[in-house]
């Protein structure tokens, strides 16, 4: 794991200077959560809007970072490449993996910090019930979501394909897996169908932890074993 | 002291046998040429011996290693500068270079190296915004972070203007008198004349003449490389 830190570093640097990421990434959803919360009646049940928004943004900021701009920067790599120079060098492909993971997860982490900032100066949001959980859930769904998204990298030869292919898998999923759109107000049946994929366990997890219910060991073990499998699959499959 | 030994490699493609049989030995110290037409089979030599491709057949040694079986002990203590590689376009140099130097168990000060190769002033500055010739230069630096004993360098003035590259050619010199053995891919004759110590004229994938290019301008009854290359491969247009 020799240099990891300093490819973080540099990693980290290279995604706040695209303004696009950037953008998606910190803005976008701080903009979504204020026109959510603008008119917020509680939802059925009596939660504040608030309460379900910030952590269910927390999930698509993770999204965003790990299934979108993730793939796209691996696979960028490999269009332009870049892998093809780091190949000459003695760093791994496991380590390259970690340090994308962990340098687009800190933009996730910033941008779900920035989400918490926003919600507690101008929209009154409570404090996770259990902080802990929180903590736990979110690097479950990080490591998880960035598998699938590390696997996206590894296989697709360009760029703009992998960023057809990582929005085509997260928009759905945002929108049908309780990510934008709190679970309480959806159908049955597209809770049904938002319960298949990856996503729904982080949204399930994070939003227990933060209203203080009882997380599921189900949706952990889920998460985990999708980073096991997604994860794996992904160092076996990397083409530089 | 032989730092490369190669012997009857062979690797196809798809399109067919891109290396069939060569071998060359290069000695510490030299600068080795690589020489011939595009398509050749030049950098497919060069990335067998740098552990980038597996190769069908023939023994290679690299530093007494095996540049497949031995690869990430190799890659520590060799440099390669790769046609058509690339650094992301808002890199600055001065994080290129910390972060290669970071990969190597023994690297180079890449403050140093910096300095050295004339890159402090341009150390903010991003990939993206460099000309050719500071691009190569980057490069270079980048192929010697790691402190190597054996530098490889792929087609290096391609697409430099003249005066950069002749200044590519003194950071060469000046490698090999700090000890470094350097294996030079080209395909300008001129180039490979004024630099190289020995040369492999490969053709069609096979050595067809090796020598120091006084040797080989005297085997090709010519007045300079040039001449005594087309004599060599019987082409006219290279």
């Amino acid at each position: 794991m020799k240099g990891i830190t300093q490819v973080i570093a540099v990693e980290l640097k290279l995604i706040i200077r695209d303004p696009m990421s950037g953008f998606f990434a910190l803005a976008f959803p701080a903009i979504m959560m204020w026109v959510k919360l603008r008119t917020g009646k509680p939802l059925p049940g009596g939660l504040p809007v608030v309460d379900a928004t910030v952590p269910m943004l927390s999930i698509f900021v993770i999204g965003l970072a790990g299934l979108v701009v993730l793939p796209a920067t691996l696979a960028q790599y490999r269009e332009r490449r870049v892998l093809k120079r780091l190949r000459a060098t003695p760093a791994s492909p496991a380590m390259l993996f970690g340090a994308q993971w962990a340098a687009h997860m800190l933009l996730a982490a910033l941008g779900t910090v920035l989400l918490i900032i926003i919600g507690l100066a101008a929209f009154g949001l409570s404090a996770p019930a259990n902080a802990a959980g929180v903590l736990l859930a979110w690097i479950l769904g990080a490591l998880s979501l960035g598998a699938i998204g590390l696997l996206i990298g590894a296989l697709v030869p360009t760029g703009r394909t992998a960023t057809v292919i990582g929005l085509s898998v997260f928009f759905p999923m945002v929108f049908v897996s309780g990510a934008m759109i709190p679970r309480e107000t959806t159908s049955g049946a597209m809770r049904a169908i938002g319960d298949l994929t990856p996503m729904a366990p982080v949204v399930e997890a994070i939003r227990a932890a933060w209203e203080g219910n009882a997380i599921s060991p189900v949706t952990l073990g889920v998460m985990v074993a999708m980073f096991i499998i997604a994860g794996g699959v992904a160092v076996k499959a990397f083409r530089w | 002291m032989t730092v490369i030994e190669i012997d009857g490699l062979t690797k196809s493609y798809k399109a067919g046998k891109a290396v069939d049989g060569v071998s060359v030995r290069v000695e510490r110290g030299e600068i080795f040429g690589i020489a011939g037409p595009n398509g050749a089979g030049k950098t497919t030599v060069v990335e067998c011996a740098s552990g980038l491709r597996r190769r069908d057949g023939g023994t290679l040694r690299v530093l007494g290693l095996d540049p497949e079986g031995d690869r990430r002990e190799l890659l520590q203590r060799i440099g390669v500068q790769l046609q058509e590689a690339a650094l992301p376009d808002a890199i600055k140099v001065g994080e290129a270079l910390r972060m290669y130097a970071s990969f190597y168990d023994k690297p180079a000060d890449w403050r140093k190296l910096m300095e050295e190769w004339g890159l402090t002033d341009k150390r903010r500055a991003r990939f993206a915004s460099l000309s050719g010739g500071w691009k190569q230069r980057l490069f270079i630096a980048l192929a010697l972070v790691g402190n190597p004993e054996v530098v490889f360098l792929d087609e290096l003035t391609t697409g430099l203007d003249p005066a950069a590259r002749r200044m590519t050619w003194e950071l060469i010199r000046d490698m090999r008198d700090r000890g470094i053995t350097v294996v030079l891919v080209t395909h300008f004759m001129d180039e490979a004349e004024a630099l190289c110590d020995r040369i492999a004229i490969i053709d069609q994938g096979r050595v067809i003449a090796e020598g120091s290019p006084r040797e080989l301008i005297a085997k090709g009854r010519s007045a300079s490389l040039d001449d005594a290359y087309f004599a060599l491969t019987g082409r006219e247009l290279g």
